[in-house]
């Protein structure tokens, strides 16, 4: 016995919790980003489409958030605490998170919480509920099988659905706050004899690519190895890469006015692929070239935060690589570092 | 929830010194009183000071921790930040973030002989141990200071230069790089790692410390290698380009070390086993 | 493709150019993706099709290749008019180039969809230079382009008919959405300033944050910067994730260069460029 969902239920799933006062978050029309749903029929479950262009990060990790506010009364500062604009009662809910997606949250706490707490961050992680999704979507650009997930894994997400056919979901309740957080819902979920194991078995999941170990050791011993020039050749150094990506989170610190009285210090993203990011006051900048830079990208995911924190900062999505202008794959430079290092 | 770890501290700048054409010395103290009382930091740490709506920048204390009630910080001017701090006078308030980082091992040092190499701006963190162990004399051995900087102008604290040198139980060595001198310069000419291996140090039982330019640090270490030093006894400090100090912003991370935490200290050791990228 | 990769060879064989900047084939074959190649041995990588999407001129500013010797560049008509372009603005020293000129069929919008009439990018519905205005060689022979109605300039009408309310509702809606990733920046051959004025601190001309106010901020000077130079590759707009519709600002801006001045960015080598140029007879009555 299983409990099922139907997209008309899910529906009102999102009016109820647009309704109490919490925030839906779905994709957008287009599949390119995600946004607030004002409107349970702007809900769109994409389990079978192509990873939106960007994540649902900035629900976690702003685009640009400010930090403080400070304002000077004659010589005399004051720095206020920027009221959090998501109700702190509040849950933030993601709806229709593939299993790529579900993860993020799981990945990126660990570095916003060694030692120093990033609270911006751990208030919406604390108040996120994800609703995943098994995906049933899978392109030569997917690897997500090659960092230790499937398109049917339930990591990261508080309840997870199973789609069945167009019209109905299995719902599989996977952590306490998922089971608090749909309590109130279960009369719109159906019991029904189905052989939900049957179906996850069934679900197409892409290839194997490469081995994360291997690369891991292979990345340590060969810093300096033509691989990572020939791979960032081409790159624009752009920031598409990091901005797509669910699990990058690197950020500048600036300052800004707000009027003339007042100013605020922003949060904003930024990424490694930029010229100016490691550039020091003196002119030195020890990741000058495009290689070292991509280096970065490729160690910082596969090895230097598997080594700080034991995971992999990727979670095979695609995204990075289905977006770069320069038809730049970390799958295929991954996998092929996976080659040479099996020809070693 | 947990505090904010983005939000700065206030401090008043209590004094100014005019190191050089393009250096300025603080001297800060903490507005709040109750902060102020709970203040501590180690030698090698470092803050982010922050000018309201131009941002933060990243400094050494260069000042001792033995002098709790004020901390100092020395900065050359180079870009947005540091063009903001120039500008400030006394009374003005700066945000300050730390301390943050390891720090140098002073307490491991006690009871040995200790070389203090510097060059430039990198006197500043130096001088912070310097006036450290000074405070402490009677628990380290024999100290000697070298430092250099590329002319006669560009020699930093020059008083404290003068006041070292004039210290009878210190042995205090000033340079500057051939063509940086005046023609009344009467202390060296030369650059630093010509100037260590010409007075060679004894390596028996000392730490060195050695802080400037990575140019110099590179021609540096081999020299104090050839004088016997082992690598653990080679201390020094990496300088890359940092935003949060709490490692989170991800830039200032060489290999899977993040400078801003496991650093800015390191032993000859440790850096010989990072990648060359700083 | 056979021609390609045989003049190629030759180009490097002869040591006619140091490089080549080509095309090779992407994560799928409805991908493709730029080549840099420098050995003989290496032309066989370069692929010629209806997925060659990119301007390869953007690399041509890259310090690497200034001073370097002769640089080959695969370039259908459009990327060659920002090759002229950056002749025209100095930036490329035309006795350092070789062009290998492609006899266009088009080119799809979208990397990963399938050539069609669907599909085919809005530039090619109007281009003028399917056989480029320069080159060195020439190669590929020219089929019938498909046709399709061009939407864009229906869009483009849409918003020339709105309200000056409307045009910057609509706008701003757009501009939200942007993440200041620069990807379309960085994309685009002819933004090639040393440092760009997004990036200068002292003073901060645009906020580097991304919301509304940073992004307008951005995105309306860019196009400023563009205007008269742009020649239409729509690269900016294929790079950016947030699907901002650049083409449209890019596009008007291209139309009222036509209109007013009777100029049309990357078609005359020997044209002054229009930003560079004054003219007493130019039309001033925007100034009041
Ligand atoms: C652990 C640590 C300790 C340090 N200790 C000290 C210390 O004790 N004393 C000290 O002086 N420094 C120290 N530094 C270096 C110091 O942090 C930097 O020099 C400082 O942050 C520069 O800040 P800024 O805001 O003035 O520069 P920014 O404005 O941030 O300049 C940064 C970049 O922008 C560029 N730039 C700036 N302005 C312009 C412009 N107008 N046009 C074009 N480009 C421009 C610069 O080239 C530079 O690359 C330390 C660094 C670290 C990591
Ligand atoms: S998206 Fe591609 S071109 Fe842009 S920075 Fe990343 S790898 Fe480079
Ligand atoms: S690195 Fe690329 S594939 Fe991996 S999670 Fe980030 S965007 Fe997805
Ligand atoms: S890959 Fe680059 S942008 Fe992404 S988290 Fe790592 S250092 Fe930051
Ligand atoms: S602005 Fe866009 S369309 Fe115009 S030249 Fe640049 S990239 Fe091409
Ligand atoms: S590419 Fe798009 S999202 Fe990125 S900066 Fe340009 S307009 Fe903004
Ligand atoms: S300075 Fe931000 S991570 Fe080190």
């Amino acid at each position: 016995m299983e409990k099922i969902i139907s997209y008309e239920n899910l529906t009102k799933l999102v009016d109820g919790i647009i309704q109490s006062g919490h925030i839906a978050i779905g994709q957008d029309e287009k599949g390119i980003n995600w946004k607030r749903l004002n409107d349970a029929k702007e809900l769109k479950i994409n389990y079978a489409s192509v990873p939106s262009n960007l994540s649902y990060k900035e629900f976690l990790f702003t685009k640009t958030e400010p930090v403080f506010y400070f304002r000077n009364n004659k010589d005399n500062f004051n720095l206020i605490e920027p009221k959090p604009e998501i109700n702190e009662n509040s849950k933030i809910v993601f709806l229709g998170a593939k299993p790529c997606d579900s993860r993020s949250i799981e990945i990126m706490s660990k570095v916003f919480n060694w030692d120093y707490k990033d609270k911006f961050f751990n208030q919406r992680a604390v108040q996120s509920i994800v609703i995943g999704t098994a995906c049933n979507y899978q392109d030569e650009f997917c690897f997500c099988t090659s960092v230790g997930l499937s398109p049917v894994s339930e990591k990261g997400s508080d309840i997870f659905l199973v789609p069945l056919d167009d019209k109905n979901f299995a719902v599989k309740i996977i952590s306490e706050k998922g089971k608090e957080f749909i309590a109130p819902y279960l009369n719109l979920l159906a019991d029904e004899n189905i052989s939900l194991d049957k179906i996850i078995v069934g679900i197409k999941a892409p290839e194997k690519k490469f081995d994360t170990a291997k690369v891991k050791e292979w990345v340590t011993n060969n810093f300096e190895h033509k691989i990572f020039d020939d791979a960032g050749a081409t790159c624009l150094s752009c920031g598409q890469c990091a901005f797509a990506c669910p699990v990058c989170h690197c950020f500048d610190i600036v300052d800004e006015e707000c009027d003339y009285t007042c100013g605020r210090r922003m949060k904003n993203w930024d990424a490694c692929q930029f010229g100016l990011f490691t550039l020091h006051g003196s002119g030195h900048n020890p990741r000058e070239t495009h290689g070292k830079r991509y280096r970065q990208r490729v160690a910082h995911k596969f090895k230097y935060y598997h080594d700080k924190f034991d995971e992999i900062l990727c979670t095979g999505c695609g995204r990075c690589s289905r977006g770069c202008p320069a038809g730049i794959d970390i799958a295929c430079v991954v996998t092929n570092i996976n080659t040479v290092a099996n020809q070693a | 929830m947990c505090n904010n770890i983005y939000k700065p501290e206030l401090m008043e700048v209590t004094e100014i010194i005019d190191e050089t054409v393009d250096t300025k010395t603080f001297r800060l103290k903490l507005k709040d009183e109750e902060v102020a009382k709970n203040f501590s930091f180690k030698a090698g740490q470092f803050g982010e000071y922050g000018v309201f709506g131009e941002g933060e920048s990243t400094f050494c204390i260069a000042s001792s921790p033995t002098r709790s009630d004020y901390i100092e910080c020395s900065f050359k001017h180079v870009g947005k930040v540091t063009t903001a701090l120039r500008r400030l006078s006394v009374g003005d308030t700066i945000g300050f973030r730390g301390p943050y980082g390891n720090y140098f091992p002073v307490e491991e040092m006690k009871g040995k002989n200790v070389l203090f190499i510097a060059g430039g701006i990198g006197l500043a963190p130096v001088r912070c141990v310097i006036w450290n162990t000074l405070d402490l004399r009677d628990q380290f051995k024999d100290i000697t200071i070298v430092y250099g900087a590329r002319s006669v102008q560009d020699l930093v604290y020059k008083r404290e230069l003068e006041e070292w040198k004039s210290m009878k139980d210190i042995k205090t060595v000033v340079t500057v790089d051939p063509g940086g001198e005046t023609p009344d310069w009467k202390d060296e000419i030369g650059f630093v790692p010509a100037i260590v291996e010409k007075i060679s140090p004894k390596s028996e039982n000392t730490v060195a410390i050695v802080c400037g330019p990575p140019i110099m640090i590179k021609f540096t270490i081999p020299v104090l290698l050839k004088l016997g030093f082992s690598e653990d006894n080679i201390i020094t400090t990496l300088e890359n380009r940092m935003k949060c100090g709490l490692g989170k912003c991800g830039r200032c991370n060489v290999g899977n070390v993040y400078v801003c935490k496991d650093g800015p200290v390191f032993t000859y050791t440790q850096l010989k086993e990072l990648p060359q990228e700083y | 493709m056979n021609e390609l990769r045989e003049k190629a060879r030759e180009l490097l064989q002869s040591g006619t150019v140091k490089v080549i900047i080509g095309y090779a084939q992407g994560t799928t074959p409805l991908h493709t993706k730029p080549i840099i190649i420098r050995f003989a041995e290496d032309s066989d990588k370069l692929v010629m099709n209806k997925y060659c999407v990119n301007n390869l001129s953007v690399y041509l500013t890259r310090k690497e290749f200034k001073g370097n010797g002769t640089v080959g560049i695969v370039a259908k008509g459009c990327d060659v008019k920002s090759i002229v372009q950056l002749i025209q603005e100095n930036q490329v020293n035309k006795d350092d180039l070789y062009i290998i000129g492609v006899n266009c069929n088009g080119a799809v919008s979208e990397l990963g969809k399938e050539f069609s009439a669907e599909t085919v990018a809005t530039k090619c519905l109007h281009c003028m230079v399917r056989t480029p205005h320069l080159y060195h060689t020439l190669i590929g022979t020219q089929e019938e382009l498909p046709k399709r109605a061009d939407t864009n300039f229906e869009m483009l009408q849409k918003l020339e008919a709105m309200t000056p309310d409307e045009k910057w509702n609509f706008w701003e809606a757009e501009f939200e959405k942007c993440v200041k990733c620069y990807a379309c920046r960085q994309a685009c051959p002819l933004c090639y300033c040393e440092r760009c004025i997004a990036d200068k601190s002292v003073p901060r001309w645009i906020e580097s944050s991304a919301h509304t106010r940073g992004n307008i901020a951005w995105n309306i000077i860019r196009a400023f910067h563009l205007s008269g130079r742009c020649i239409g590759c729509n690269e900016c707009e294929r790079a950016c994730p947030a699907g901002i519709p650049l083409s449209l600002l890019n596009r008007k801006m291209g139309m009222t260069a036509k209109k007013e001045f009777d100029y049309v960015a990357g078609m005359g080598l020997d044209t002054p460029t229009l930003v560079g140029t004054f003219d007493v007879k130019d039309n001033e009555d925007f100034i009041k």
